[in-house]
């Protein structure tokens, strides 16, 4: 089948993201701007994903499980789960391993724990943006090794990208790479490329999105997937990749 | 130095609602976590890290003033959320050594 897949959302938990982003409303609007298929990937955290995952299977919505990781140089890394207890696993290996500054919300924003029904179970105490001690270089091979797709975030962007942190795109296995403008940076060439909302207002989901042709939404068929997604770029030099709600 | 001096240094101020004060020094660095663990109060930060994070953590730190390396500039919401820390922006072409070298001699 043919799908629209959008795995770089933030929900409310994320200190940046609008407390508006809770997982019921990034269902409907997800549903609304026509995707199949979405993940909630919120900073160093997966606390989220239960709600999530409820809020899912309520609206009869396809979802990938996800965290979007900080290395310890600060480079952002999207690792996407199939099924739950895994994501909540690695997510606390991750969350463990942020240095500990401790959250100031008014400075950076609140980050709640929240429950399906939108109500603030907790607050997360770690200010979730900082870099974990986990080198970039063993955060893909922890993230491939536990069986996630794992995609480096917006390596085009001045900030937080895999290129401004590190000078350059070591060559490692990533299952795509994440870019956000519409030409492809060089470095890309050899991997498959995705572009995902990284919303963190409602309004921002659909705002970009990939379309990949592949049997299920599970990490193999979905690895698959993106092979096949880097292929097609290899032959075409363009990414199967667009703009806008309804393409 | 006064934070409002860093503009007779040649770097341009991209944000200038801030109370003039003395500069207490410096520190340079590109790693957010290195800058929360060491900036100092009523010191300037110099970096290329140009977004929204980068002003909370100068905040956070009571730092008085950023001065953006590279030519990297910031979006109207980075400059608004400075305005109302109060923190001023600078930008210039040089790279952090030589800005480091500029401010380090003017503080002496």
């Amino acid at each position: 089948m043919k799908a629209r897949i959008d795995f770089h959302i933030h929900s409310c938990l994320s200190p940046c993201a609008s407390l508006e982003m809770s997982p019921r409303t990034i269902v409907a609007r997800a549903q609304a701007a026509g995707l199949d298929c979405i993940a909630l990937t919120d900073h160093g955290c997966t606390k989220n994903l239960p709600a999530f995952h409820a809020a899912c299977a309520e609206a009869g919505m396809d979802c990938l499980y996800g965290i979007e990781a900080t290395s310890a140089e600060e480079v952002h890394v999207l690792c996407l789960f199939d099924s739950l207890e895994p994501a909540l696993k690695f997510g606390e290996w991750i969350y463990e391993s942020i240095l500990d500054f401790p959250n100031a919300p008014e400075k950076f924003g609140e980050q709640p724990i929240i429950s399906e029904d939108e109500e603030i179970l907790d607050f997360v105490e770690k200010l979730l943006f900082v870099a974990s001690s986990i080198s970039f270089f063993d955060l893909v091979h922890a993230a491939l090794e536990a069986g996630a797709l794992c995609i480096p975030s917006h390596i085009d962007r001045s900030y937080s990208g895999a290129i401004s942190q590190l000078g350059f795109l070591p060559d490692l296995p990533y299952s795509a790479l994440e870019v956000v403008a519409k030409k492809i940076p060089k470095e890309a060439k050899k991997w498959p490329v995705v572009r995902f909302s990284d919303a963190h207002v409602p309004e921002q989901i659909g705002r970009r999105f990939t379309e990949v042709e592949t049997e299920s939404f599970s990490i193999e068929h979905l690895r698959l997937a993106l092979i096949k997604l880097g292929e097609n770029k290899k032959k075409t030099g363009r990414a199967s990749t667009a703009d806008g709600c309804s393409g | 130095m006064k934070i409002s001096e860093l503009h007779n240094l040649g770097f341009t101020c991209l944000q200038d609602q801030f109370n003039d004060g003395e500069l207490a020094g410096g520190y340079t660095s590109d790693l957010l976590s290195d800058v929360m663990a060491n900036l100092g109060e009523r010191e300037v930060l110099i970096t290329i890290q140009a977004h929204r994070n980068t002003i909370a953590v100068a905040s956070l730190a009571g730092a008085s003033a950023i001065v953006f390396c590279h030519g990297r500039t910031v979006d109207a919401d980075v400059a608004e959320v400075a305005a109302k820390e109060g923190i001023a922006l600078f930008g210039t072409s040089e790279n952090q050594f030589t800005t480091t070298c500029k401010i380090a001699a003017a503080l002496r």
